[in-house]
């Protein structure tokens, strides 16, 4: 006997032999039939012919329909097997146009952008293009079939209602989130990108080239963003190895024009060597270790001490010169380069963010000042580069103090920052920072990935506690205002529902884990098989990842702080010291959650600062529908970003830098705070400097500066346009042509106002600027 | 006491250099062609408030590098202003206003209106009416290229208007 019956969704469902029959009746009845008993015999006929076939089996849905149609045609009653055929195609059809899956599909395939909020989900994305499209296609279906066969139910339904959002479900079995990549590492003796083999670079212009290389192809690994956390020192490199053969080859010249020699770069190149082998030294731009001596002794075999003079100061001055000039065309390709190659399923360019500012020595200066030149001057047509994201480390003794040896770059990057909105500011000198730091080693200065990630802590291996080659494998964010609202100002139930959700989320963070631990090196050729991962090197193409993995951080995010003290007790934290207070506790028992978790288990769980990008609209959205609109909790469009005070609120931009600093080091997975000027800051730059010698003063980690960037792409304008060009007087939509409008969303810049989508679009409209 | 403003300002970077709480006085005489802020000429628009909450706000910003009177016409509120001026500077703070009249109008009628006490409170003095053919967006916070950047002091001194880079 059939006891059971399979549905399509897979679930097991008691069997119910009516339900054959009406469905074999109706489509009789649709040819004129009236006898029910008929349509019940050919059921009991199809059951009798599955158990005979099937013995034991349980059927699917699908089986027994194939057997109902065959047994109709074999009992003659061909017209009713004709309409139960069409019955049951219509049927499946109708039912697949309702999923979810098929609506969206067609939403993807014939809605443009700028009327779908799920084709700007992403502002990265150009969801009108075939690949982005067909990127979603993958996407969506991906997010369909892990909701259904993969997530543990009780996380799929939070997920599904927006209690959580899981981020990245579309590769929730695929991969991991980001990685800081260490160039140095990667450079030394080559590396290999799939389809052939590429040398240690020799030229500070490879170094850049195999610089975007590197984050193009991990970035098809990964499908967050990639960083790297030393770009100046790993640059510095290239600069050494240019400047030494630039040397070299004006050595030469000079030879062949002062001293008339013919094989100039054969005597050049002898010396070189000479130097090289025997003494193990190289040219170098701060000239102070002693090669221009022995190399004069060598050189006095072909002319006077007088001349070997000049020979020296014009091979010094011109590989001075053209390796600052090197160094600056390098930087341009690399910004230019990062903008236009495209990974990530071939429809984004990469998610990429460069760390510098901290290395002094003279090779490391020169990178630092061109990639900022580099950055100041723009692209091809002077507009603003998008990426990569570009993060000054500050740290005294560096660069922050007028007799620091790096402080005259800090300013250069204020001045950057203030016309292009990158770079970006970290504080190395914050103590949550400052406790990793060592003298000395670049891989323990914190860096930022992308729009906020932070990873230096570990709890796996406490002996590396560093930011090269990790990463964040994934995270997931709780709905706070949504908790806010169920515990009716209720702080104590509020603060249970809390825990209950993060234990969910702790759990859902595991079983993501569990599945990314069974993924093999050859799954991720890159990022496992050339060893950016930490320890990666030490695996072979078959092994499972699970143990190199456990260095990488697992997440829980949070939207809304403001919106949820709004609800519990009717003032955010830029209205109340009590709002303070209670904003610093919820925040805190995450955190405390958190580190107990990693004591427990010996995995770095995090708690992040969410940059709330699809989120934002998505969570109010809901929350909307279901319970209405609360004044200041559901009545915008967007919920505020993290622990941010609302971008609608007015506040002096001291005091909420005092507010926000308290949660950076509690969000020790990622945090940033962001500061609105409304004035063009390039006319006021000791303004600027203020309120970033502010953020590193009041103990924020990361933090930015917006301020609108505005271009005219008539006469090349930047800077702030209102309804009219200041420079050509030319009114938006004149020629058919609007203004660029560069904003920051989610930490990345979005070149026009088009790519938002609706949650941030009003988001941005609310920002109340610090300023006129 | 007592002062008729549009609104006030937290981190302006464009009323003057530096990090700056700006005062939007309410009532204007001037009438410029092309003015910036209309809704400030009305004499009887705008809100009365105390000047002891505007200088609680300015000591409640660690950031300020001093404070700008605009407007509106400043020296319409003269008395007031120069007042609130001189506890702004001791808090070790700058003060720059902004007005549609000339250097040489205030200075001539410095002991009418009060004008002559702010003057005196003055570091530096933005002059002259906004005048909409001669707009231009290239010098620093200023409207139009008649407009100059004087210091106050320095002119009181020699009785004449010295300019000076911003």
């Amino acid at each position: 006997m059939i006891i059971h019956i399979i549905k399509r969704d897979g679930r097991k469902v008691p069997f119910n032999i009516e339900k054959i029959a009406n469905a074999i009746f109706k489509a009789a009845q649709a040819k004129g039939g009236t006898d029910f008993n008929a349509a019940m015999d050919v059921a009991v006929e199809v059951c009798k012919l599955y158990e005979e076939q099937n013995p034991g089996k349980t059927p699917t849905v699908e089986e027994i329909q194939d057997l109902v149609e065959k047994t109709l045609i074999e009992k003659g009653h061909a017209k009713t097997a004709k309409a139960y055929i069409l019955y049951r195609y219509e049927r499946t059809r109708s039912r697949e146009m309702k999923t979810n899956l098929m609506c969206v599909l067609n939403e993807l395939t014939f809605s443009a952008a700028k009327d779908s909020d799920i084709k700007r989900e992403n502002a990265n994305i150009d969801g009108d293009t075939a690949m982005g499209t067909m990127l979603k296609y993958g996407s969506v279906s991906a997010k369909e079939y892990y909701e259904m066969y993969v997530l543990e139910p009780a996380h799929a339904k939070a997920h599904r209602e927006g209690d959580i959002h899981i981020h990245d479900l579309d590769f929730y079995t695929l991969t991991t989130t980001c990685s800081q990549i260490d160039l140095k590492k990667l450079f030394t003796n080559g590396f290999s990108t799939g389809h052939g083999y590429l040398r240690e670079p020799n030229d500070i212009a490879s170094y850049s080239a195999l610089a975007c290389i590197a984050i193009q192809s991990n970035q098809n690994d990964q499908h967050g963003g990639q960083s790297i956390p030393t770009f100046d020192y790993a640059m510095a490199e290239g600069v050494k190895k240019t400047y030494a053969a630039r040397y070299i080859q004006n050595v030469a010249r000079a030879l062949s024009l002062i001293v008339g020699v013919d094989n100039e770069f054969e005597i050049a190149d002898k010396i070189k060597k000479e130097l090289r082998e025997k003494y193990d030294l190289r040219p170098v731009l701060a000239n102070d270790n002693g090669y221009s001596e022995k190399e004069a002794e060598l050189l006095a075999e072909y002319t006077d001490s007088e001349t070997i003079k000049k020979i020296q100061a014009f091979a010094v001055k011109n590989a001075v010169k053209e390796t600052d000039r090197a160094t600056y065309q390098a930087m341009e390709a690399l910004i230019h380069n990062l903008n236009t190659m495209n990974s990530r399923a071939g429809a984004q360019t990469p998610f990429s963010s460069i760390n510098y500012g901290t290395d002094t020595s003279p090779e490391g200066r020169m990178v630092i000042k061109n990639v900022l030149l580099a950055q100041e001057a723009g692209l091809g047509n002077g507009e603003t580069p998008i990426f990569p994201i570009h993060i000054f480390k500050i740290k005294e003794g560096i660069n922050y103090n007028p007799t620091d040896p790096n402080y005259d770059l800090f300013k250069l990057a204020c001045r950057v920052s203030a016309k292009r909105l990158f770079p970006n500011f970290s504080f190395i000198d914050a103590p949550y920072n400052l406790k990793y730091y060592k003298e000395g080693d670049p891989d323990t200065e914190i860096a930022y990935m992308g729009c906020r990630t932070r990873v230096i802590g570990n709890v796996h291996d406490p002996s590396r506690e560093i930011v090269t080659g990790r990463g964040n494998l994934s995270f997931t964010s709780i709905n706070l205002p949504r908790l806010a609202i169920q515990s009716d100002h209720n702080v104590g139930l509020f603060f249970e529902k809390l825990e209950e959700k993060m234990d969910l989320v702790i759990d859902q963070l595991m079983h993501r884990f569990n599945i990314q631990s069974q993924k093999r090196v050859r799954n991720y050729p890159f990022l496992m098989g050339q060893g950016i991962w930490i320890d990666s090197e030490k695996l072979s193409p078959d092994d499972t990842v699970g143990e190199v993995l456990k260095h990488g951080t697992l997440s829980v995010g949070f939207i809304g702080l403001a919106e949820a003290l709004k609800a519990l007790i009717g003032a955010h934290h830029g209205e109340s010291e009590e709002a303070r207070e209670l904003g610093l506790e919820i925040i805190s028992t995450m955190r405390h959650r958190l580190d107990e978790e990693s004591q427990r288990t010996g995995l770095n769980f995090s708690l992040l600062a969410t940059p709330a990008e699809g989120l934002s609209g998505r969570f109010v959205r809901m929350d909307k529908k279901r319970y209405g609109i609360i004044e200041g909790v559901t009545d915008r469009d967007y919920y505020t970003n993290s622990f941010h005070v609302p971008v609608y609120y007015p506040i002096s931009a001291f005091e909420k830098i005092k507010i926000e600093a308290p949660y950076h080091e509690l969000t020790n997975a990622g945090h940033i705070s962001y500061i609105e000027l409304d004035g063009d800051p390039l006319e006021n730059l000791n303004a600027f400097e203020k309120i970033v010698r502010c953020m590193k003063e009041s103990g924020i980690g990361y933090g930015a500066i917006n301020h609108p960037v505005d271009r005219d792409p008539c006469c090349g304008y930047t800077g702030i346009i209102g309804e009219t060009c200041p420079c050509c007087g030319r009114k938006e939509h004149s020629n058919n042509v609007a203004f660029d409008r560069i904003r920051r969303i989610t930490g990345y810049l979005v070149g026009t106002l088009d790519r938002f989508n609706d949650g941030k679009r009003s988001e941005e409209h609310d920002r109340v600027k610090h300023n006129v | 006491m007592e002062l008729r403003i549009a609104g006030t300002v937290n981190d302006s970077i464009v009323d003057g250099p530096g990090i700056r709480f700006t005062i939007f006085t309410q009532g204007c005489p001037h009438n410029c062609e092309g003015c910036h802020n209309p809704q400030t000429h009305d004499f009887s628009g705008g809100t009365l408030v105390d000047t002891d909450e505007l200088l609680e706000k300015i000591k409640g910003n660690p950031l300020l590098d001093g404070v700008t009177f605009s407007g509106g016409e400043p020296f319409c509120q003269a008395h007031v202003l120069a007042e609130l001026g001189k506890e702004i500077k001791s808090l070790g703070m700058d003060i720059i206003t902004y007005t549609g009249y000339t250097f040489e109008k205030l200075y001539e009628n410095r002991e009418q209106n009060g004008w002559g006490e702010l003057l005196s409170v003055t570091d530096y003095l933005i002059d002259g009416p906004f005048i909409l053919d001669k707009k231009d967006w290239e010098i620093k916070f200023r409207g139009s290229s008649n407009q100059r950047y004087i210091d106050c002091q320095e002119s009181l001194k020699q009785g004449t208007a010295v300019e000076c880079e911003p």
